[in-house]
């Protein structure tokens, strides 16, 4: 069992500790209470069968009140089985809602990290977290449980038989230990079919995603074939990785059955020999099964439980990498109507990549100019905007705002003097206007229409809905959008430097172009990628990241550009 | 999100929520005759399951008639056949659980694969390209793993539980009928009604989860799609509240199905202390009154112990069946949803002798819904290009999927050539080697026709190579290769091809590349290009404006 991953899961369950010693209270009353019921069954039916009459002698007076008291201890069972569900619940609920806000507060630390897919993210926040229901609710509280109640059981049987005592006591530490080697031994291979089924499995949501393609095609039909031979090979690797992986579930149920019969045998031949009576045979009867339950349920809840400390493991990691940009500094930035950005050598390498996406950038951005970074699509274009924006740290050199470290900087204040262009903006579910209200949430609707119509959008209505993704919007209505967004910001919310990422093929930048000017009118500055000559002319300066090249070169690079 | 999927599926019936239990009953039914010795492995899964859960109520039933009998201190030799069986029952139980899973396993995948080849023959008998399927697709290879928690986790214990409960109240009927009809009335109430009666209690905090799942899967998407933004315009902490939000109205949704299950197993536990109680006052009195041997008094009170221990799962398990209810609820409304279009082109196999597209007063639109263009003229000549525009939902792409005979024309006159090319904006890469990916445009290509197409594409990687997926991953503008590659490595170039947004998405760097390359390539075949693209529209011989045939209201 992953000793790191559950530290930092129990680290985690500090704020519901209390809930998870409850749970296992409830478990602990439960078996006291399996005790004593197993007690007045063992008395009444031995009273009745020794003495043939219901008024006999016994600890209790009255077959009544066994019965009565029988019925108290069940409902009192059930009473703690309805609380154990719901502070099972309430165990889980706080560390699976932390670390859900974690992770995707990790996931806005580092904005333009795409390393885990939004697919992959959606089901790591929903059915992979929810699994570790199965950890906090079941399994820890179980592993509590297991420690206490055999032990606790076990006394209770030493008192009444010392040689049922020693057969339990011999074979409940096989339980575990049997699991462990078994586990042990079939690891490897269990993990290795589990890739072998997961690649056959995945065929078939490949072939439906791919069927319009097909189609076009005329092949879908034809893939019928080799989908049932997939099929075949898929479901005997998978019965082959469950004929192991049940085995360990088998040999845990083998052992506690064949160890209350081996009990309740040899419990039964010394009744015959008068060593024991039946009472005491009754009672640890009912008991010795009660003792393998606890142990039994945490093999099956460690199972039940895989699936969540897997999510576990895989969001601890992306918080983790959140961690490290969530810094930021505290110092208000300088204004940038007067204070120039430096960018002093600075390159990106991320960590893993086999070249680094942005070399030795050097170039400063005044006030109220309009500097463009032009070069081939790979040469770090991009990656100088996002070190600009804050998203990603450089890993050598730095940019310096007015002489100070832009890492030291209060980013939250540094962005609102920025007013951002992504290359393909996201658009938030809801309407044309609230989205472009982004850049200035209290502005009217009139300097919404009015932004929208400057950025090229005025066929969009402000009423008309987004839905998931931007769906129903183009590309260029999108980057639309996003203008008119980033206009609200300069014109309203006072931001001093435009920031215009290159748009995808095929857009209008004659529009942009106008903007960008319109706006430097205003004596703002502007920062933009493009190789389109109506924005370059607008340019007061050109860089290029990348290899360095001449300036010659630079200028061939816009002809080739413009052609 | 609701099951309702989007409103262009086609269906007869309206699309249901959630499947009825008839419906499902008849999917399994389908299934089971489908799958290979699939009411067989019913059968066997189904003794086995009884097996292992009767053994463990007979191991208890049996010793304590051992441990009465024992106490009677008769000879030994009296007690070594229920010794005996003791044993037997203490290993059986083991042993049966382990193969029901196995054959139950066993069971549940051959119905998921004859599921999956329904579901596949199904879809691809209707046209799906240009058709707006929102995350159908995605959602349905998802929807038919529930027939294995339906089997396994649902059908099989369900089944055996029955069996035993039937079975045990039968046996003790020999010992006491009246205390038999009680222990059966108690386990029906415990392991069927108690279930039922929580699923209906939570059933409104279900409802409430389902959509709230959705909205947080919306969130997550938007968060992880729309980062940058959020981040820039400093909406972060906007963003986490709003996740936050959603959070707990699903937490406080779980509580509230939480709250129901506690109630249901705790009334589970009162019914089994109900069940022994009866048994000792119609037992103890039947003994008393010498009706019945006082030995098997002990059988009555533990039988309804190992009982409870059958059922303690069951409210799980109708959570189970309402789940997986919904999921395959999806699934039927594909599988029922008419057919629209052809699925699979007709790829040419007789020669015409049209090198030219003519359309002359055409009217496309999906069979089952509105026309979206009326009276359209359009004409391509051999070797000419044309670009097609107008705006995002002026059914360019229905209209392409129109001249590719993938759906039917409404109306008015049609001729193409025999050989069409369709290179999309999206096409998907499989996950396979990029050769197998490429002859999806011509199966029985030979090497050199595939590393032809290939070099013709610009595409300089091994042929061999896994991309997908699983493999390395394709650039934009390497995916939009590597379906150019697969318009190219027919046995014959195609006398025209419809290029759909070939370059959104792509960089203008990228863009410009790619076209150098597919003009050059393509040169002498005509073209039909939908773009948004002017530089790609100013590469035509001509421009169509879609426009003026688009059906008002239609979008």
């Amino acid at each position: 069992m992953a000793g790191a991953i559950d530290r930092r899961l129990l680290q985690r369950a500090t704020a519901t500790r209390g809930f998870l010693v409850a749970v296992a209270a409830t478990g602990v009353l439960n078996a006291g209470c399996i005790i004593v019921q197993a007690w007045l069954i063992a008395h009444a039916v031995a009273g009745v069968f020794d003495t043939g009459r219901l008024d006999f002698d016994g600890p209790l007076t009255g077959f009544t009140s066994y019965v009565f008291a029988i019925i108290a201890i069940f409902v009192i069972r059930g009473v703690l089985s309805w609380l154990n569900a719901w502070l099972a619940h309430r165990a889980s609920a706080a560390v699976k809602s932390t670390l859900r806000t974690d992770l995707l507060a990790a996931r806005l630390a580092r904005p333009n990290d795409t390393s885990t897919s939004s697919s992959a993210l959606i089901h790591l926040a929903t059915q992979g977290l929810d699994a570790l229901d199965g950890y906090f609710a079941k399994y820890l509280p179980q592993l509590v449980m297991a420690a206490f109640i055999p032990l606790l059981m076990l006394a209770v049987v030493l008192g009444q038989d010392w040689v049922s005592t020693a057969i339990i006591a011999v074979t409940l530490p096989l339980i575990p230990l049997f699991m462990i080697m078994i586990g042990r031994h079939t690891k490897a291979q269990v993990r290795r079919r589990y890739q072998v089924q997961t690649r056959l499995a995945n065929h078939f949501a490949d072939l439906i995603a791919g069927l319009p393609t097909l189609q076009v095609f005329g092949r879908a039909r034809a893939q019928l074939r080799g989908l049932r031979l997939t099929e075949d090979a898929s479901r005997t690797e998978t019965m082959k990785t469950l004929r192991i992986a049940f085995l360990s579930g088998g040999v845990l149920e083998l052992l506690a059955t064949l160890s209350v019969a081996l009990v309740a045998v040899s419990v039964g031949f010394r009744v015959v020999d008068f060593q024991l009576d039946l009472t005491t045979a009754l009672f640890i009867l009912i008991l010795a099964p009660e003792v393998y339950i606890p142990v039994r349920a945490v093999g099956v809840h460690f199972h039940d439980s895989a699936d969540g400390t897997a999510a576990a493991e895989a969001a601890f990691e992306i918080i983790e990498q959140g961690a490290h940009r969530q810094g930021g500094g505290k110092v208000a930035p300088p204004d940038l109507s007067r204070a120039e950005i430096e960018f002093d050598q600075v390159g990106v390498h991320y960590p893993g990549a086999a070249l680094a996406s942005l070399e030795g950038l050097s170039c400063t951005i005044r006030p109220g100019e309009v500097l463009a970074l032009v070069g081939r699509s790979g040469s770090g274009k991009s990656t100088a905007l996002n070190v600009l924006m804050g998203f990603v740290a450089p890993t050598s050199g730095a940019v310096r705002v007015a002489g100070i470290d832009l890492t030291e900087l209060d980013m939250d204040a540094w962005r609102r003097q920025l007013a951002w262009v992504g290359q393909d903006p996201g658009m938030l579910r809801g309407t044309i206007a609230s989205n472009v209200r982004l850049g200035y949430p209290e502005a009217t609707d009139a300097q919404v229409r009015c932004s929208l119509d400057r950025a090229g959008g005025q066929a969009l209505e402000l009423a008309r809905p987004i839905a998931d993704d931007g769906e129903g919007l183009s590309a260029g209505e999108r980057r639309r959008v996003a203008l008119a967004r980033a206009l609200l910001r300069i014109e309203l919310g006072g931001a001093q430097l435009l920031v215009l990422d290159e748009p995808t093929a095929g857009l209008d930048q004659a529009t942009e172009a106008m903007a960008v000017a319109a706006v430097r009118e205003t004596g703002v500055g502007a920062v933009v990628v493009s190789h389109r000559p109506a924005l370059l002319a607008l340019a007061d300066e050109m860089v290029s990241p990348g290899p360095r090249i001449t300036a010659a070169q630079a200028g061939e690079l816009v002809d080739e550009a413009g052609r | 999100m609701t099951a309702a999927p989007a409103p262009t599926m086609p269906r007869q019936k309206p699309p249901r929520d959630v499947a009825a239990a008839r419906d499902v009953a008849a999917l399994v039914g389908r299934l089971l005759g489908q799958a290979e010795h699939g009411w067989q492995q019913l059968v066997a899964a189904v003794l086995l399951a009884t097996f292992a859960s009767g053994a463990s109520v007979a191991l208890m039933g049996t010793s304590a008639w051992l441990l009465s009998r024992a106490a009677e201190h008769p000879p030994v030799l009296y007690l070594l056949a229920a010794s005996a069986g003791v044993r037997f029952f203490g290993i059986g139980r083991g042993v049966g659980r382990y193969l029901e899973r196995l054959v139950g396993h066993s069971l549940a995948l051959r119905m998921q694969s004859a599921l999956r080849l329904v579901t596949y023959d199904r879809l691809s008998n209707t046209t799906l390209l240009g058709r707006r399927h929102g995350d159908l697709l995605v959602r349905v290879t998802a929807d038919v793993e529930a027939i294995v928690d339906l089997v396994v986790r649902v059908v099989l214990p369900f089944a055996s539980a029955a069996v035993v409960m039937i079975g045990a109240s039968i046996v003790l009927s020999v010992f006491s009928p009246l205390f038999a009809v009680l222990l059966l009335a108690t386990s029906v109430f415990a392991g069927l009604i108690v279930p039922w009666l929580a699923q209906r209690w939570s059933s409104a905090a279900d409802q409430r989860a389902v959509p709230a799942r959705g909205d947080l899967a919306d969130q997550v998407r938007e968060m992880a799609r729309c980062a940058p933004d959020l981040v820039a315009y400093g909406q972060t902490d906007a963003a986490i509240s709003r996740l936050s939000a959603v959070d707990a109205e699903l937490r406080e949704t779980e509580s509230k199905s939480a709250w129901t299950r506690g109630l249901a197993s705790g009334m589970q536990l009162v019914s089994t202390g109900v069940a022994i109680a009866a048994a000792l006052l119609i037992g103890g009195q039947a003994v008393v009154a010498g009706d019945m041997l006082a030995r098997n008094l002990a059988i009555l009170a533990l039988v309804p112990l190992a009982l409870h221990e059958v059922y303690a799962d069951f409210t799980k398990a109708a959570q189970t069946l309402t789940r997986a209810r919904t999921a395959l609820g999806r699934v039927l409304n594909v599988l029922e949803a008419e057919p629209v279009g052809v699925g699979d082109r007709a790829v040419a196999v007789e020669d015409t002798p049209d090198t030219e597209l003519r359309l002359k007063g055409v009217t496309a639109g999906w069979p089952d819904a509105e026309p979206i263009l009326r009276g359209v003229d359009l004409s391509v000549a051999a070797g000419e290009s044309v670009a097609l525009v107008g705006p995002s939902g002026s059914g360019k792409t229905t209209l392409a999927a129109t001249i590719m005979g993938l759906i039917p024309a409404r109306d008015g006159a049609l001729s193409s050539p025999a050989r069409i090319g369709y290179l999309a904006q999206d096409a998907h890469i499989f996950a396979t080697t990029l050769a197998e990916n490429v002859k999806i445009g011509n199966k029985d290509a030979d090497a050199v026709q595939l590393s032809t197409a290939l070099a013709r594409a610009g595409l300089a990687l091994d042929p061999e190579r896994i991309v997908g997926e699983q493999g390395a991953t394709l650039s934009g503008g390497e995916a939009q290769r590597v379906a150019l590659a697969r318009v190219l490595v027919g046995a014959e170039l195609p006398e025209l091809v419809i290029l759909d947004e070939p370059t959104e998405h792509l960089d203008q760097e990228t863009a410009d590349n790619l076209l150098d390359d597919l003009f050059e390539s393509l040169t002498g075949t005509s073209l039909l290009v939908i773009t948004h693209d002017e530089n790609l529209m100013a590469r035509c011989d001509r421009v169509v404006d879609l426009r003026p045939w688009v059906v008002a209201g239609s979008r």
